[in-house]
């Protein structure tokens, strides 16, 4: 047999088979293609074709002799057959792992039900009556997302310490978040009750709330420690520290720390976070290091539901998942004509994600 | 396809959709300003009721803010009901349009993703066009928090049955972030505690030096490693109890005991660099296969023309003439006797390794030679071992392992045991590791300050540490340096305030900015020298000239406004209130040395009075 004769042979032979072949003479043959695999091993056998031949041969009688694998109309009535007798175990299918058989949300149904909810009385949630209760007896760390009506709480326990005659203190990351919460308490419990105090100046520095940022608190309790006498801190009844994931800050995170190391232990703790993944370990460790314990008010669900869209560029707007509302674990409930929408403005605009 | 929505359609198709009013995030401040512009072309206006409501609105905080009613945008918004929402605003302008969004006067806000924080009025949509923000120069995806921080914002309670997160794609969108984001749980925070020199400061003014472990102990930093350490707690329980069944045996400490047995006794045979593997009579006959030897093989004779030894094993190699003239190259092993019979022998370097007429002579003379031979008597004596190290052989004695009964016991779980055995010390040291890691920062930094003479040597506050420690601002190591070196000794407030501005400065944003005087440069060379200086302890703030010069330009030159000033440079507005606020902070902590730099604190003072005027003085 000729070179040529001989590699018409082997294309001839299905790939398993020349794998066998391969078997001992190339390594790593699993990782070539067929024509790659033929050429190798006409490589591999230059010194002896004999023996490559005779071996060819014998696998080709081999599997001559086996019984030849049934047409398949014939196979096809088998199967059906053996899937009969295990009806029990039906095959898994993608769309069941997802559970979503039902059709995707039409994007009529996504945008149905916009508008002004009718005016109610205002009926504090379950979780802000909770947050009030416990506050009564524990430090509270509240952790709900963002809009959820923090503000509420902060409003409540602060005329319930003022009527107490204890003085309550407002911190915040930000400045600007500051002069904010001025406004608003001032407009809630009238202007003379309200303070705020930044780096150089002080508005109503002797009023029962006390708004500043954390800096300015944990100035506050340094110098008190230092020996100088503040009557505010003496009187303390409560510290509410708003947006308090700042605790994560890397420049500023430390502040939060100091300020809750040192907050008097007379005074009750109400620290006001979003959404984050680890809130009872705060929790857990104000428990540790004040003689109060601290209770963990936490949910997750929206007080307005909220649903996702998608704006392709051309003004289309399709929802972003197959459900109405988030589907909350299941980040791979796309909806389909924004999957395809997507799919196609990625190719248009190139590789848009190499920045 | 344009690569992202045109800001103009985007409105008009939230308008449509009844989706306004809307916060619209950007990726940046000028993608905000430029979305502005574009409206500024367009056609489109809001009913006259919507027109007044707006008009109404800016009215009442202008009352409170006087800053605003020059407000270019004005007009634009009250035509358009869109205004942009960001850092390069002044704050009075963003309560402006946060007080709008509230009213629900306006159709749609333009913010940057940046500062999503700093956005907190809500709208009925949020519409998202990025999946990364640029964080100190890099950008980074949005974590779920803040995926989440954003959406949030969307649906207002009262006013809306739902709130809507739309995500537009432009170039800087993965859609997988968005999603994931959306739809995933936020991620968990982590305790960002570093020790600053103020904070060993007034910690040592209120405690002695002993508590303050304890103190640290009670932080956010070390709750957090205690959570570590208790995960490595009970790894180390389960290793111990792998520990277990290898305690003590016949000798106590059995696992160190055997480990030093086992090392003596790997010194006991030393590696010889060479090791031959010749039996002793080839050994012994190889000093005889000279060259002109005649020696007897299997098969006939013949005489060695070299010796020398194979290059990969070094296994001895002769060249051997053979009867009939041919020469082979064998080992030495295949001489079987040797002659007591040496022809001369004239040998060179090469092939065929003697001269053409030696082998000439020797072929003849082996054809020659008479069929017996007398034989060479060679003894060959069995190799001798190496004597062992007699200091070797004394310690081997000290040991009772080679008798001990748990000799096979010891042999056999050795490995084990010293593996498991290790694990569990270091298992020991990263637990006090992370038990002790803020303690010996503090004690790094209770180092320096010592240096400095901030503290003595008990840790108490020196006279310079009593007002040092009422420095609680970032790189209060500079600034009380700076005052000890008396940089600061009878300094005008313009300089001063315009030193501190370029100390509080940390925006890299560039700009163009008005010169400097003369005096501010030659001071702040002096304050960049001392930086450098302090690097090891402190990393050094910019020090930028120009933003100090745009600050002693604000201070020395009471007559120039604010919007005279904004022309001087390209910096936003929002970013220079920002810097004269914090200059203003920074000035205020110099203020309170009142007691120990009389002049500096009564220079600081003038300072804030003379930089607070015009917009810097409508918020507290």
């Amino acid at each position: 047999m000729n070179t040529p004769e001989l590699e018409r042979l082997l294309m001839q032979q299905p790939v398993s088979l020349l794998h066998r072949l391969a078997r001992g003479r190339i390594s790593r043959h699993f990782r070539s293609g067929k024509r790659k695999l033929v050429d190798l091993l006409l490589q591999a056998s230059a010194e002896n074709r004999p023996g490559l031949e005779s071996d060819l041969q014998t696998l080709i009688d081999e599997r001559a002799q086996r019984p030849q694998p049934a047409p398949l109309e014939k196979t096809r009535p088998a199967q059906a057959r053996s899937r009969q007798a295990v009806p029990a175990t039906p095959r898994p299918h993608r769309h069941d792992d997802h559970g979503h058989h039902e059709p995707p949300v039409s994007l009529h149904e996504w945008l149905s039900g916009i508008g002004v909810p009718p005016p109610q009385p205002f009926v504090p949630d379950a979780w802000q009556v909770e947050a009030l209760a416990k506050l009564a007896e524990t430090d509270v760390v509240v952790s709900v997302p963002t809009g959820s009506g923090k503000t509420y709480v902060a409003i409540e326990a602060t005329a319930r310490a003022m009527r107490e005659n204890r003085t309550v203190i407002y911190t915040s990351p930000l400045k600007a978040l500051s002069n904010t919460k001025f406004t608003e308490f001032s407009r809630v419990f009238g202007p003379g009750q309200v303070g705020i105090l930044t780096g150089d100046r002080r508005e109503h520095s002797q009023a029962p709330l006390l708004i500043m940022t954390t800096e300015i608190l944990r100035n506050l309790l340094y110098d008190a420690a230092g020996g100088e006498i503040d009557v505010r801190l003496d009187t303390l009844g409560l510290v509410i520290m708003d947006e308090s994931q700042y605790l994560a800050d890397p420049e500023r995170g430390v502040v939060w720390e100091e300020t809750l190391i040192f907050c008097p232990s007379q005074a009750r703790l109400l620290l006001l976070s979003a959404s984050i993944g680890n809130p009872q370990d705060i929790a857990d460790w104000l428990t540790a290091i004040r003689p109060t314990p601290c209770s963990l008010i936490r949910h997750t669900k929206r007080s307005v539901p909220l649903r996702a869209g998608y704006l392709h560029p051309n003004e289309k707007l399709t929802p972003l998942f197959r459900t109405a509302g988030i589907p909350y674990g299941q980040p791979h409930l796309l909806h389909p004509e924004a999957k395809r929408l997507f799919m196609e403005y990625e190719e248009e605009t190139g590789p848009s994600r190499s920045r | 396809m344009p690569p992202s929505i045109h800001p103009v359609d985007l409105v008009a198709t939230l308008r449509q959709r009844n989706l306004t009013p809307a916060i619209i995030f950007l990726t940046s401040r000028r993608a905000c300003d430029e979305a502005m512009q574009s409206f500024e072309r367009s056609q489109v206006t809001l009913p006259k009721a919507q027109q007044e409501q707006i008009a109404r609105v800016l009215t009442q905080v202008t009352e409170q803010f006087p800053s605003i009613a020059e407000h270019p945008l004005i007009e634009t918004v009250q035509r358009i009901g869109v205004a942009a929402h960001h850092a390069g605003h002044l704050p009075s302008w963003k309560i402006a349009v946060e007080e709008l969004m509230r009213t629900g006067s306006l159709d749609a806000v333009f913010a940057t993703t940046t500062l999503a924080a700093g956005v907190d009025f809500p709208a009925r949509t949020v519409v998202v066009t990025q999946s990364s923000i640029r964080k100190a120069r890099d950008f980074t995806d949005l974590t779920a928090s803040e995926i989440q921080q954003l959406a949030g914002r969307a649906g207002r309670r009262g006013k809306d049955l739902v709130g809507f997160a739309v995500i537009t794609p432009s170039p800087y969108i993965d859609l997988t972030v968005l999603t994931k984001g959306l739809t995933g749980q936020p991620e968990a925070i982590h305790s960002q505690f570093v020790i600053t020199y103020p904070m060993v400061l007034n910690l040592l003014k209120a405690h002695p030096r002993e508590q303050i472990q304890s103190i640290l102990a009670k932080s956010f930093a070390q709750f957090q490693l205690n959570q570590r350490t208790a995960v490595l707690e009970t790894k180390l329980d389960s290793l111990r109890a792998e520990m277990e069944p290898f305690g003590p045996r016949v000798c106590s400490d059995w696992i160190t005991q055997w480990q030093v047995f086992e090392q003596a006794r790997k010194r006991k045979k030393p590696r010889s660099p060479f090791a031959r593997q010749e039996s002793p009579d080839v050994a012994a006959r190889l000093h005889f296969l000279t060259p002109g030897r005649v020696v007897g093989v299997t098969r006939g004779r013949g005489i060695i023309l070299r010796q020398y030894r194979s290059k990969g094993q070094h296994a001895p190699m002769v060249t051997l003439l053979r009867e009939g003239g041919s020469l082979n190259e064998c080992p030495a092993s295949i001489v079987t006797q040797v002659f007591d019979r040496t022809f001369d022998c004239e040998e060179t370097s090469a092939y065929p390794w003697c001269t053409p007429q030696t082998l000439e002579q020797l072929t003849h003379h082996l054809t020659d030679l008479p069929p017996r031979l007398p034989i060479l008597p060679i003894l060959a004596h069995q190799h001798e071992e190496t004597p062992i190290d007699s200091s070797i052989i004394q310690t081997l004695g000290d040991f009772a392992c080679p008798t001990c009964p748990s000799r096979q016991a010891c042999q056999r779980d050795f490995p084990r045991a010293s593996r498991v055995r290790q694990e569990i010390q270091r298992h020991i040291k990263s637990i006090q590791a992370l038990q002790t890691s803020l303690w010996h920062r503090f004690q790094e930094r209770i180092d320096v300050l010592e240096k400095f003479g901030y503290l003595n040597a008990t840790a108490q506050l020196t006279a310079d540490g009593e007002w040092a420690r009422l420095i609680r601002i970032d790189h209060s190591l500079l600034i009380t340096e700076l005052i000890r070196a008396e940089a600061f000794g009878a300094i005008d407030p313009p300089l001063l305030a315009a030193i501190m501005a370029s100390i509080a400065h940390d925006d890299d944003r560039p700009g163009s900015f008005p010169r400097g005087s003369t005096g501010l440069v030659t001071l702040l060379f002096q304050v960049r020298k001392l930086a450098e200086s302090l690097t090891p302890h402190e990393a050094p703030p910019m020090l930028r000239a120009d933003v100090a010069a745009l600050t002693e330009r604000w201070v020395s030159d009471q007559t120039l406004t604010w919007i005279g000033l904004a022309r001087l440079t390209t910096m936003a507005e929002g970013d220079m209130f920002r810097l004269f606020a914090r200059t203003i902070e920074f000035l205020s902590q110099l203020k309170t040395l009142k007691a120990t730099h009389p002049s500096l604190a009564e220079s600081a003072d003038h300072a804030i009075a003379a930089m607070r005027r015009g917009v810097l003085e409508e918020l507290p």
